[in-house]
């Protein structure tokens, strides 16, 4: 009994030296990667004095604080790997709390994302369908300008650029019947494009997640999916559409997002100008296959937003596929829904692939504006409007 | 109540009693007089008429002594049947034709006691039920006779008893049928209903709500937020019509109250189904003033609480995206692509209606209603009981 009753002491007591004193990292973050000078930030909770704070990183400490701020720069180096940043505080009682993060090294494929400007481009003939492309062109003939400088083209591919598409599907109640039936059909068609190295992702959505397969280049798996999937529940785009765009930012190739719904959101808890936001830190291609595109009713009122809030939702996810170089192929009859499948992939097969490092690179948060003339006269150019630089 | 509350009251006795003398229901027992006088359309005596008249009489009888018998599942189809039968779509007199003959069997039955009104009602409910469950569209008359019939039962039971229990009754049968309009994209006769549940019960909280709700989905943030502070004068506690509330407080521009209302909530931890919505719109309210790690911290505290939450990963990917946390975002976005599909986030969809649950009440204590009248109803048609059971 008395043995028990110390323990208890005992562990009263330990619990209120680990309460005493708590630092926590607040910079950098976990799973950020980190190299060069890096500024480490402590937050700190304490019952009494802190007499000193130890920085370590990997393991070696790197520095000593004795009052606050609990801040500092820390050279970690310029090699891509992991780091493990770790406090230790010392209260004046002799008590300690340590803190730990882990960081992450930057994968190639995000050093790409976030160097590399790459362009989908389409050219057509002035005056001419959307699909009289002019296919002939090469690399001199091409001038990019990035807010007002021009740019080196540092890659240039036409149709041989891999595809990584999302194929988005809104597979809500409005989908049942013929409708579903018609969408498989579609998206079978565009999985029946893809070619060896080629790679998609299936993701059929309602005002819930309702499937999604990672990225594949097996088209089995693919069409075993799309056969699996009911239509049920009402309607989230945005959540989804930023959901694909994530999904996207550690792809490489040309990537692009093939929604097919009628784009009227009810259900989303994220906003469409999130999402546009998002498309702007993205080089992701949005296809939108608008069904009942020529519905005259566009408006509603719904418990989450009144019309005029869904009306600007709607306007801007049409300014969210614009703006990305994509483009919205309206849908009057659910027949023409193969062709519209088949025609995106068409569309980029046939676009010039170009890439440039911005001689301006800031992560400022600014929007940078993107020119693209070729030197041909009787063309025009499509391609995303720019970019945020994040 | 108000006046326009009467005028409802008196339009829907007058439409039930249409074939009842005018000198006769307002100051006599309407069900006292001897029997009703069907007409044609042009106003006189039909032989075939009458005959048709006798035959429906006689059927609605049977199907009454059917439901009391305990015949549940058969009954109302049957009713349907009659009634489909009866009226034809292109006919509306045939309506006319059809509501004189059951009122007429109502009349005579009655003049024994009010209390058969409360199953004969529950029965007309049930079957409008099985009809809006089959679709609208295949027999429109017969559907909107079925709804008619149940609420005027309703009214009538209400007005001729005077008692404060009628007044729950009738108040419970409008709600619930209000709460099958709604579900049925319904929404203004909907709110019509729910409003005339209210002036007969103003205690009816899934009226309230399902009344708060329907001003919600048609923009009117401040007629929903005065039902909703209504409703929580009665239930102080009530998890949905604080979340409305905050949600309608958000539109009014009103976003330190939504706030507040909000952290409590999520504090509480005891806010049943909306409880991811709390963490949701909570953080959107801190992420609309450009506060991330506000945000950030209540979803933290939602994946915390629900840590299978699609929406809740989503929602805090995009907020670590806004503080540049790109790598913890893709860890979380590839966490949902294993998470088990459709795996119960649906709380936004049920938002946007009422949950079938909220009538719940109000159908228990109707079909509870029903069922302890049964025998009064028997007794009425001459028939036996189902041992005092049966009925819905």
């Amino acid at each position: 009994m008395k043995f028990l009753t110390m323990g208890l002491l005992v562990a009263l007591s330990t619990g209120a030296a680990q309460a005493a004193v708590q630092p926590r990292i607040q910079s950098p973050a976990p799973d950020q990667a980190v190299f060069g000078e890096v500024d480490v930030s402590v937050l700190m909770s304490a019952d009494e004095p802190v007499t000193r704070v130890e920085i370590f990183v990997n393991g070696v400490r790197r520095a000593v604080l004795t009052k606050p701020p609990y801040r500092t720069k820390i050279d970690v180096g310029d090699d891509n790997s992991a780091r493990e940043f770790k406090v230790v505080a010392y209260g004046a009682s002799g008590s300690t709390g340590t803190h730990t993060v882990a960081t992450d090294a930057i994968r190639i494929d995000e050093q790409m994302e976030v160097r590399l400007q790459q362009l989908f481009i389409t050219v057509t003939r002035s005056g001419a369908a959307d699909s009289a492309r002019v296919l002939d062109l090469e690399q001199d003939d091409f001038r990019v300008v990035d807010n007002g400088k021009p740019q080196e083209i540092v890659t240039f591919g036409k149709g041989e650029v891999p595809i990584t598409a999302v194929l988005l599907l809104d597979t809500s109640e409005s989908m049942q019947g013929e409708r579903l039936e018609a969408a498989r059909r579609g998206a079978s068609v565009f999985l029946g494009g893809m070619r060896p190295d080629d790679e998609a992702s299936l993701l059929m959505f309602s005002d819930r997640l309702l499937r999604v397969t990672p990225f594949t280049q097996d088209r089995g798996e693919l069409e075993l999916a799309l056969a699996e999937t009911e239509a049920v529940g009402g309607t989230s785009v945005n959540d989804f559409l930023y959901m694909s765009l994530k999904m996207l930012d550690s792809r490489i190739g040309r990537r692009a997002i093939i929604l097919l719904s009628d784009g009227f959101d009810v259900h989303s808890v994220l906003p469409i100008e999130e999402v546009l936001w998002k498309a702007r830190t993205s080089q992701s291609l949005i296809y939108w296959i608008q069904l009942d595109s020529d519905a005259k009713e566009k408006s509603f009122n719904s418990a989450w937003r009144d019309h005029l809030g869904n009306d600007r939702e709607y306007q801007t996810l049409k300014k969210t596929v614009e703006e990305s170089g994509g483009r919205i192929l309206g849908i009057q009859r659910i027949g023409e829904l193969e062709h519209a499948f088949a025609s995106i992939m068409k569309e980029m097969r046939e676009q010039y692939v170009i890439g440039y490092y911005p001689t301006e690179f800031k992560k400022d948060g600014r929007w940078h504006k993107i020119n693209v003339d070729v030197k041909r006269g009787g063309v025009k150019v499509r391609v995303r409007e720019g970019y945020v630089d994040y | 109540m108000t006046d326009r509350g009467i005028s409802r009251r008196k339009a829907a006795v007058a439409l039930l009693l249409a074939s009842v003398s005018a000198a006769g229901w307002a100051q006599q027992d309407p069900w006292s007089s001897a029997g009703v006088q069907v007409l044609d359309s042009s106003g006189g005596s039909n032989e075939s008429k009458k005959e048709q008249v006798d035959r429906i009489q006689t059927r609605y009888r049977e199907i009454l002594s059917a439901w009391v018998a305990g015949e549940v599942d058969r009954a109302p189809d049957d009713l349907i049947e009659l009634e489909k039968g009866v009226v034809a779509d292109g006919d509306p007199k045939s309506r006319k034709r059809l509501l004189q003959s059951e009122q007429a069997v109502i009349h005579e039955l009655g003049a024994t006691s009010l209390e058969v009104l409360v199953p004969i009602a529950m029965l007309h409910h049930e079957a409008y039920s099985r009809l809006l469950s089959r679709g609208v569209r295949q027999a429109p008359l017969a559907v909107t006779h079925a709804r008619q019939m149940a609420r005027d039962l309703a009214i009538l039971y209400n007005q001729q008893s005077g008692s404060e229990g009628s007044a729950v009754v009738a108040s419970r049968v409008l709600t619930s049928l209000g709460g099958m309009l709604m579900e049925h994209a319904q929404q203004l006769p909907a709110a019509e209903l729910f409003y005339q549940a209210l002036e007969l019960d103003g205690r009816n909280v899934p009226a309230r709500l399902a009344l708060a709700t329907v001003y919600e989905k048609s923009a009117q943030p401040e007629s929903a937020i005065k039902s909703l502070r209504e409703l929580l004068k009665l239930d102080p506690d009530h998890a949905e019509a604080r979340f409305r509330l905050a949600m309608n407080l958000k539109r009014m521009g009103e976003t330190v109250e939504a706030r507040r209302i909000l952290n409590e909530m999520a504090a509480a931890k005891d806010a049943g189904w909306v409880g991811p919505l709390v963490y949701q719109e909570l953080s959107r309210l801190y992420a609309e003033g450009e506060d991330w790690a506000d945000a950030e911290k209540v979803l933290r505290n939602g994946l915390g609480r629900y840590p299978d939450h699609v929406r809740l990963h989503l929602e805090l990917a995009s907020v670590l995206d806004r503080r540049g946390s790109f790598g913890e975002a893709k860890t979380l976005l590839q966490k949902v692509v294993e998470l088990p599909a459709g795996s119960g986030d649906s709380e936004r969809l049920l938002y946007n209606s009422v949950r079938p649950e909220t009538f719940l009440e109000a159908r228990s204590i109707l079909e509870d209603n029903s069922r302890s009248r049964l025998s009064v109803l028997a007794q009425a048609l001459g028939t036996p009981a189902a041992g005092g059971e049966g009925g819905r």
